[in-house]
């Protein structure tokens, strides 16, 4: 490019101006596009399988520029086509120069350091942040087509000097790309790729089907997303739903409805002091509220006339057992008093009971569970924290956090690697329904 | 006639005892390291090594070095019982630094309580005691608060209360020292108690 700017190629000085603008601003604009479209595609997919990716990338990738490994490279072996700058105007052949240099991957590349950005744009899954970090790449290839030059008036005179220092850039580029290595390994919880789902509270989530809580005008009502082209369901009033399979229970002022959501069919209804559902078909838990006592109750099979139903755990009505879950033979809750908070774990089939986390300081709440997870909230002074566990390690993850007391996080959902949250605004009564890919 | 030099060495050494007998130890070297990166040029970086509150005068009536006992909102005030209080006015609070009604509810600033999403009134978070519950959780070193003494601080009795410890260390990671503690124990860290009482 050093060559192709100079006041012979472009007709004179003013020109030459123009043309490295228009080259500069369309490679900085394309790069910002192509990170864009990889940080939405890394935000659709989920991020942890992009994040390892990335990390081995970057680490084949430094052994390919120190020269102990030799790999080929996936890229177009062509440079920006020449006729351009004799066939077309100068405004066109000089921004699509830069577009095509900008987008790294429609020309010659002499390093593998690109792909390694690509994965990394994948792992962020943050459209714009991409953007803005690609944008360097398209600044970089601007920057080469100017710099070189700058105490030098020939082009090729330039690109003499420049090519004379190439055996430097594989060494740099290899230190670099080990600590791009030892950045991608150590990064905390960079695997949470998040969107918003819009407003709503209290996910329920089974396979790929959301439901959600809604208040409009005043009145809660469920809203049930399943995956295109299914339409969306919504039942009204309604509150606080779980989903399993086609079976949705909820709330309501009569207490616990449980309906086939596909067609709205009522398949059972239990009325009384009930609220917080949580069902895993044909098993139901859900909470009884008698005035003195807040109870956890578990019914076996709903589906009988006269399910045996159990007492899980019972706590004075100061206290709080908040929104149950219960899914592959498990069943957790949280218990919130004066004194303290806990998340509880139930093997339904061995009637182990187990307790993930106990704070006498802390507030962990609204716990959710799959066959091998749970996640739930922890509420600090500093803010608010999306945990996450095994069943099998103690180790405890954190997808996300919200900092400070204005905004803080509420009810979970929990479907394979996608975790659900509400996020809301207790000034503002704003609630958004929050999805984390990890 | 002393030389020009000597004239900047006078008046640099009479800044920086100025600025030395002003402050602590702790407070006057982060600020001086603030002022070196800032005339290099480095103000975002002189931003953020900022000194920070100091622990020796961290709040009135407390000269000595050790820190605070955990706390929801950055000072270690508490009621006569030993649980959070706001340290601006002494609402009591709860574990997540909200002002809360004498049962414990979580309110807003008119007294009413607080909502969740859907309407539903908020559940009470923990609220426990700063030395016995917070300290003990985070330090595992079975804290009691003991020994007590007491400053006039905006114009009311302040007592000032050791949470004290068999641990050889205090809050700040060095050794601990006995202060007002007894049977054995030592000062972990302090807390404070307004008792209204006019002085």
């Amino acid at each position: 490019m050093v060559e192709t700017f100079t006041p012979a190629v472009c007709g004179s000085r003013s020109r030459q101006r123009l043309a490295i603008a228009l080259f500069a601003l369309a490679a900085l604009v394309a790069s910002a596009v192509l990170g864009a479209t990889l940080g939405f595609v890394g935000s659709l997919v989920g991020t942890r399988p992009a994040l390892i990716a990335a990390a081995a990338l970057a680490f084949l990738a430094a052994l390919r520029e120190a020269g102990i490994l030799r790999l080929p490279l996936p890229q177009s072996r062509r440079q920006v086509p020449e006729r351009w700058q004799y066939e077309r105007p100068l405004a066109l052949w000089s921004a699509g120069y830069g577009a095509g240099l900008g987008l790294g991957f429609l020309t010659f590349q002499p390093v593998a350091t690109f792909w390694v950005a690509c994965a990394a744009a994948l792992a962020l899954g943050k459209p714009v942040a991409a953007a803005g970090c690609f944008a360097l790449y398209g600044a970089g290839r601007a920057f080469m087509a100017v710099w070189p030059r700058h105490r030098e008036p020939s082009g090729p005179a330039a690109v003499e000097r420049l090519v004379g220092r190439a055996s430097v850039v594989p060494r740099a580029n290899a230190v670099v790309l080990g600590l791009a290595v030892v950045l991608l390994a150590v990064a905390p919880a960079a695997g949470a790729a998040v969107t918003s789902l819009g407003r709503g509270f209290d996910p329920a989530a089974d396979g790929n089907t959301l439901a959600r809580a809604r208040m409009a005008a005043g009145t809660i009502k469920v809203l049930v997303v399943p995956p295109a082209p299914d339409p969306m369901d919504t039942v009204s009033p309604a509150n606080s739903p779980t989903l399993s399979g086609n079976y949705l229970a909820y709330a309501d002022d009569e207490g616990i409805k449980v309906i086939d959501w596909r067609n709205d069919t009522p398949v059972r209804e239990l009325d009384g002091p009930y609220s917080h559902p949580a069902l895993d078909y044909p098993r139901l838990a859900y909470i009884r509220d008698d005035g003195t006592y807040e109870r956890l109750v578990l019914a076996d099979d709903i589906s009988k006339p006269n399910p045996d139903e159990r007492i899980i755990a019972s706590v004075r009505s100061a206290a709080d057992l908040g929104r149950p879950t219960l899914r592959g033979g498990r069943l957790a809750w949280h218990r919130i008093d004066d004194g303290g908070s806990a998340i509880y774990l139930l093997n339904l089939a061995t009637n182990d009971r187990r307790v993930i986390k106990r704070t006498n300081v802390w507030m962990e709440a609204n716990p959710s569970v799959t066959s091998s997870r749970i996640v739930w909230v922890e509420q600090r002074p500093q803010g608010s924290y999306l945990r996450m566990q095994w069943f099998r390690s103690k180790h405890t993850k954190t997808l996300m956090q919200v900092r400070g007391r204005k905004t803080l996080f509420w009810t979970t959902a929990l479907a394979g690697r996608t975790a659900y949250v509400t996020r809301w605004t207790p000034s503002t009564r704003k609630a958004v329904v929050l999805r984390v890919n990890f | 006639m002393p030389r020009p030099d000597g004239l900047l060495d006078a008046a640099a050494r009479a800044l920086s005892t100025r600025l030395a007998s002003g402050m602590t130890r702790k407070s006057f070297l982060g600020r001086m390291g603030g002022a070196v990166l800032a005339a290099t040029g480095g103000a975002a970086v002189a931003a953020a090594v900022r000194p920070a509150k100091s622990e020796a005068f961290h709040f009135c009536g407390h000269i000595w070095t050790t820190g605070s006992c955990p706390n929801p909102l950055g000072l270690p005030r508490i009621d006569k019982n030993g649980f959070p209080l706001r340290p601006s006015d002494g609402h009591r609070i709860d574990n997540l630094g909200r002002p809360v009604n004498s049962e414990g509810w979580a309110v807003d600033g008119s007294g009413n309580r607080l909502r969740s999403p859907d309407g539903e009134f908020l559940p009470r978070a923990p609220r426990t005691r700063l030395c016995e519950d917070w300290t003990n959780e985070h330090y595992k070193i079975g804290g009691v608060m003991q020994g007590a003494w007491y400053r006039c601080c905006n114009g009311q009795v302040r007592k000032l209360v050791d949470c004290c410890s068999h641990s050889r260390k205090r809050i700040n990671g060095d050794a601990s020292l006995t202060g007002y503690c007894f049977d054995g124990r030592r000062v972990f860290c302090v807390l404070y108690y307004d008792s209204g009482l006019k002085c």
